[in-house]
C-alpha cells in the first residue's frame, strides 16, 4: 500500500486478510517445526503493522518515527492549553484521595470524576475527529517539516490526556477498593 | 500424518468430534452412546481409575436401600479413594487459591505449592494428570466407536478447546494433560470462537457475532466479525471460574439451610443436595414448580423449588455475566444494535432466564439451532480440519483476552501486550543493568488488567544471564516477549552487540515445570500396565460377584426348583469361585464363572419356564376379572 497518512481503511483489511491466509500458523500446523516458528514470527509482525496503521494516533507516531521524532518518553511537558485542565483534574483527584472512604462527600467526588473522565473522553474524540481531517490534507501538502510539527502537537495533546484518564482511573480504583 | 480431531474438555462434560463427509460430527464415547462423558473421574485407593457415568455413582453420596435405610456408598476420599468433579475449575491454579468451601470436599496434599495436588490413598494427582484421565477416556471411547465402524485409527493428533478467558498457566496446563494422555495438541482454541466456526460454517454467515459461553464452569463472552471466511475475534472477555456450578451451589445452600453445618459439610450428604439441586434446576427449564428431596439418615428433606426463586438465585450469577458482554462490547467498540447474531453455547443457557436476558442485551433472540452442549465439539472439529488443510479460505484470528506486562520499578505493571490484540503478535523490550557488574537481570511477567504487579498474576520469573560484567547501563538486551497461536507466553533473548542468544531461566508461577512433565509421563507408562491388569481383574471380580448374587437370590426364591444332586454340585463350584474372587488370579476366576453357568443353566431354564407361566396365568386373572 502506499505510504500515506489518510489511509482507506478497508483495503487495509482486505490486505490484512490476504497476508493472514498466506502466512498464518494455521496454514502450517502439519509443517516443520522452523516453518511454524517463522510463520509465527512473520504473523506476529503482520499483525503488529495493522494494529499500527488502523489505529489513527498510532499510525500517526509511526509516522513521526519515520521522519525520526518522538513524542518525549512519558510526556512530562503539559501542552500549553492544558495546563489549566491539567491543574483542575489534579486538584479533583488529590480531594477524592482524601475524602474519607465511603463517606458521602467520596462518593460525590466520585461521581464528580467519573463525570470528568467523560468529558477527558470526548476531548480525544474531538481531536481524533481533527486527526482524521487532517490526514488528508498533510498528504499533499509537500513541506514535511510543518507536517510533523502539527501532526506531533495534536499526538502530544491526545497522549496527554490519555495520561490523564489513566491517572483518574487509578484514582477511581483506589477509592473503590478502599 | 494421522488425522486431527476436536476435544472440548469441559467442566461438566468433554466430547470428541471429527470432520466426516464435510460436516462435523460428535463421536459417541459415553454411556448408551451418548456423546457427553461426565467430566468425572474415581481414583480407588489402589489408583485404579474410571471416568464418566460409571465414575457417578462411584460419588460419596446417600442412598435409600430397599428396606428404607439410608446408607452413605461411593469413595469417601482421601486414603478411601475419591471421586474429582469439575477438575477444571482447579487448571493452572496454585495450591493456596483452592476455595475455602472446596477444601471440604476433598483431600489436598499440599496448600502452598504452585499446583494444586490432590491427595488419594498414598498417591497425589495434579489437575493436569486427571484431565489426562479423561482425555485418554475420549480417545479410547472414539478408537472404539471407530473400530465398531470399520475404521481402524489411532488418535493422536487433537484440537482441544478452552475457555477464551483462560489465563497463560491455565493453558499451559491444558497442554500438558494433553501431553500426559499421550496426544499431540496441535493447537488450543477458545471455546466460543469454536462455537463461532461450528455456527459460521454451518451457515454461510457474515456480519458481527456474539457468543454467550455460560457453561458448568465457566463464563466467556466473545465478539467476531466474520467476513470471507476469515473469523476474526474482536474482543473477548470472561469469568474463568463462573458457571451453572455456581447456581447448583446455590441451591445446596438453600436445600441445607436448617442441617446443621457439620452435616452440611459432610461429602455424602452435600454430594446428594448437590445430585438433587442439579436435577431440580434442569427440571424447572419444562416446568414452573419441582420438588427437590434429599433422603438423610433418619431425617429427609423436602422442599418445592420454583422457578422464580431459581431465578432469584441464579440472578446475581447473570448480573455478572451480562457485565462482561458491556466490557467485551466497549473492548470491541461496538454497540448491541451493530451484533448481527448472538449464538449460544453452553449447557447453562438452557435456562429460560439466560435466554431473556441475553435477548433483552442484545435486542434480538439468541441462535439455538446446534446444541449448545455439542457446538463447541463442532467447532473444535472444524478448526482440527483447517489445520488440516481442509477448509479452504476459512481463517481463524484470535485475540489474548489479559494484558500482558513486566513489574517495573515501584511494583506497577508495565503493559507490553494488551488485551484483545490479534494473536500470534510479540513485542521487544530492551533490558540493561542497574548497577557496575551485574551478571544477571530478573524480569517479573504479570498478566492481567489492574495497575499494580501485586493485583496482577504472576505468571513466570525470568533470569536473564549470565551477562558479561561491565558499567552499569552498557549491556544491552533484547528480549521478545511472544504469545502464540495457543495464546501462550514464549520468551528469548538477544544480546543486541553480538546479536547472541541469551538464555532465559523460567521459573513458571504455577503450574508444573517440564521435569515433573517428564517424571510424570514415566510413571504413567508404568502404570498403563499395571493399569490394565488391575482394571481386567476388577471386571472379572465384578462379574463373578453378580452371578453369585444372582445364584444366591435364586435359591432362595426357588429353591424347590434344583433337582436332587444338582445343589452339591453348584455349591461346590460357587465356593471355589467365592475363594478365587478373594485372589488375583483372573484366568481362575474367569474359568470358575463359565463352570457355574454351565452347572446352572438347567436350574434357570425351569426358573424362565416357572416364571413364564405365573406371568401367563397372571394376566388371564387380569384379563378375567
Amino acid at each position: 500500500m502506499p505510504r500515506k497518512l489518510a489511509i482507506d481503511l478497508g483495503a487495509l483489511e482486505r490486505r490484512y486478510h490476504e497476508l493472514s491466509r498466506k502466512v498464518h500458523p494455521d496454514r502450517f500446523a502439519s509443517s516443520d517445526v522452523r516453518v511454524r516458528d517463522a510463520s509465527i514470527r512473520a504473523t506476529a509482525t503482520l499483525t503488529r503493522s495493522y494494529r499500527t496503521l488502523r489505529d489513527p494516533v498510532a499510525r500517526g507516531l509511526y509516522w513521526l518515527e519515520l521522519f525520526g521524532e518522538k513524542l518525549a518518553e512519558n510526556n512530562k511537558r503539559v501542552p500549553p492549553e492544558l495546563a489549566d485542565l491539567v491543574f483542575e483534574v489534579q486538584e479533583q483527584l488529590a480531594e477524592l484521595c482524601d475524602a474519607p472512604a465511603g463517606s458521602d462527600p467520596a462518593r460525590e467526588l466520585a461521581v464528580q470524576v467519573a463525570q470528568r473522565r467523560a468529558g477527558l473522553q470526548t476531548m480525544i474524540d474531538a481531536r481524533l475527529a481533527e486527526l482524521d481531517r487532517n490526514f488528508a490534507k498533510w498528504d499533499q501538502r509537500p513541506d514535511e517539516k510543518m507536517l510533523t510539527l502539527e501532526l506531533k502537537a495534536i499526538l502530544s495533546s491526545i497522549a496527554y490526556i490519555r495520561t490523564l484518564i489513566r491517572d483518574v482511573d487509578r484514582a477511581l480504583e483506589n477509592s473503590k477498593a478502599a | 500424518m494421522s488425522r486431527i480431531f476436536g476435544i472440548d474438555l469441559g467442566t461438566t462434560n468433554s466430547l470428541i468430534a471429527s470432520m466426516e463427509d464435510g460436516a462435523p460430527r460428535v463421536i459417541a464415547v459415553g454411556a448408551r452412546h451418548r456423546a457427553l462423558l461426565p467430566s468425572v473421574v474415581a481414583i480407588a485407593p489402589d489408583g485404579a481409575i474410571t471416568v464418566g457415568e460409571r465414575a457417578i455413582e462411584m460419588e460419596p453420596h446417600l442412598t435409600v436401600e430397599r428396606d428404607g435405610r439410608v446408607s452413605a456408598v461411593g469413595f469417601a476420599g482421601g486414603e478411601f479413594g475419591a471421586v474429582i468433579r469439575s477438575v477444571k475449575r482447579y487448571m493452572g491454579l496454585g495450591g493456596g487459591e483452592v476455595a475455602p468451601e472446596d477444601r471440604a470436599r476433598y483431600t489436598f496434599a499440599d496448600l502452598n505449592g504452585p499446583v494444586v495436588r490432590f491427595q488419594i490413598g498414598k498417591r497425589v494427582f495434579t489437575p493436569p494428570q486427571i484431565s489426562a484421565e479423561i482425555l485418554r477416556a475420549l480417545k479410547d471411547g472414539a478408537e472404539r466407536a471407530l473400530r465398531a465402524a470399520g475404521k481402524d485409527e489411532k488418535i493422536e493428533r487433537v484440537v482441544i478447546t478452552v475457555p477464551a478467558y483462560f489465563n497463560d498457566g491455565q493453558r499451559q496446563a491444558t497442554k500438558d494433560a494433553g501431553r500426559l494422555a499421550g496426544l499431540e495438541v496441535v493447537r488450543l482454541v477458545n471455546e466460543p470462537t469454536a462455537a463461532s466456526l461450528a455456527y459460521g460454517l454451518d451457515k454461510r454467515a457474515a456480519g458481527n457475532v456474539a457468543v454467550f459461553d455460560f457453561g458448568g464452569g465457566t463464563f466467556d463472552i466473545s465478539i467476531l466479525s466474520i467476513k470471507e471466511g476469515i473469523f476474526e475475534v474482536l474482543a473477548t472477555n470472561g469469568d474463568t471460574h463462573l458457571g451453572g456450578d455456581d447456581i447448583d451451589r446455590a441451591i445446596v445452600d438453600w436445600l441445607l439451610a436448617e442441617i446443621p453445618d457439620t452435616l452440611k459439610l459432610d461429602r455424602h450428604v452435600w454430594n446428594s443436595a448437590r445430585m438433587a439441586a442439579e436435577n431440580a434446576k434442569k427440571r424447572l427449564t419444562d416446568v414452573a414448580e419441582t420438588p427437590v428431596v434429599v433422603e438423610l439418615p433418619g431425617h429427609s428433606i423436602r422442599k418445592h423449588l420454583t422457578r422464580d426463586a431459581l431465578e432469584q438465585m441464579a440472578e446475581p450469577f447473570l448480573a455478572r455475566t451480562l457485565k462482561r458482554c458491556e466490557m467485551a462490547l466497549a473492548d470491541a467498540k461496538l454497540t448491541p444494535a451493530e451484533i448481527d447474531a448472538v449464538v449460544l453455547v453452553g449447557g447453562s443457557t438452557r435456562m429460560p432466564l439466560v435466554r431473556q436476558r441475553v435477548a433483552a442485551m442484545f435486542h434480538r433472540e439468541p441462535l439455538c439451532s446446534i446444541d449448545p452442549e455439542q457446538i463447541v465439539a463442532l467447532g473444535a472439529a472444524v478448526q482440527a480440519s483447517v489445520l488440516m488443510g481442509m477448509q479452504g479460505d476459512m481463517l481463524l484470528l484470535d485475540v489474548v483476552p489479559l494484558s500482558l506486562g513486566i513489574e517495573t520499578m515501584g511494583g506497577v505493571m508495565e503493559r507490553l501486550i494488551h488485551r484483545n490484540t490479534t494473536i500470534p503478535t510479540s513485542v521487544a523490550e530492551g533490558f540493561t543493568t542497574a548497577v557496575d557488574n551485574q551478571t544477571h537481570v530478573d524480569i517479573h511477567v504479570l498478566q492481567g488488567e489492574r495497575e499494580l504487579a501485586k493485583d496482577c498474576r504472576s505468571l513466570a520469573r525470568f533470569k536473564l544471564g549470565p551477562i558479561q560484567p561491565q558499567s552499569a547501563g552498557v549491556p544491552r538486551i533484547e528480549v521478545t516477549f511472544l504469545i502464540d497461536a495457543n495464546g501462550i507466553l514464549n520468551v528469548n533473548a538477544r544480546d543486541e552487540r553480538t546479536g547472541r542468544e541469551h538464555s532465559v531461566d523460567v521459573k513458571p508461577s504455577y503450574g508444573l515445570t517440564d521435569d515433573e512433565i517428564e517424571r510424570m509421563l514415566e510413571e504413567a507408562i508404568d502404570l498403563g500396565e499395571q493399569d490394565l491388569e488391575e482394571r481386567l481383574l476388577i471386571s472379572y471380580r465384578n462379574d463373578a460377584e453378580q452371578i453369585l448374587g444372582a445364584l444366591r437370590k435364586q435359591l432362595g426364591e426357588f429353591g424347590s426348583l434344583v433337582e436332587a444332586g444338582e445343589r452339591a454340585r453348584m455349591d461346590e463350584v460357587a465356593e471355589r469361585l467365592e475363594a478365587a474372587r478373594a485372589g488375583t488370579d483372573r484366568e481362575l476366576i474367569a474359568k470358575l464363572v463359565e463352570e457355574l453357568n454351565e452347572v446352572t443353566t438347567p436350574f434357570a431354564k425351569r426358573i424362565m419356564d416357572v416364571a413364564i407361566k405365573l406371568a401367563l396365568e397372571k394376566k388371564s386373572v387380569e384379563e378375567l376379572s
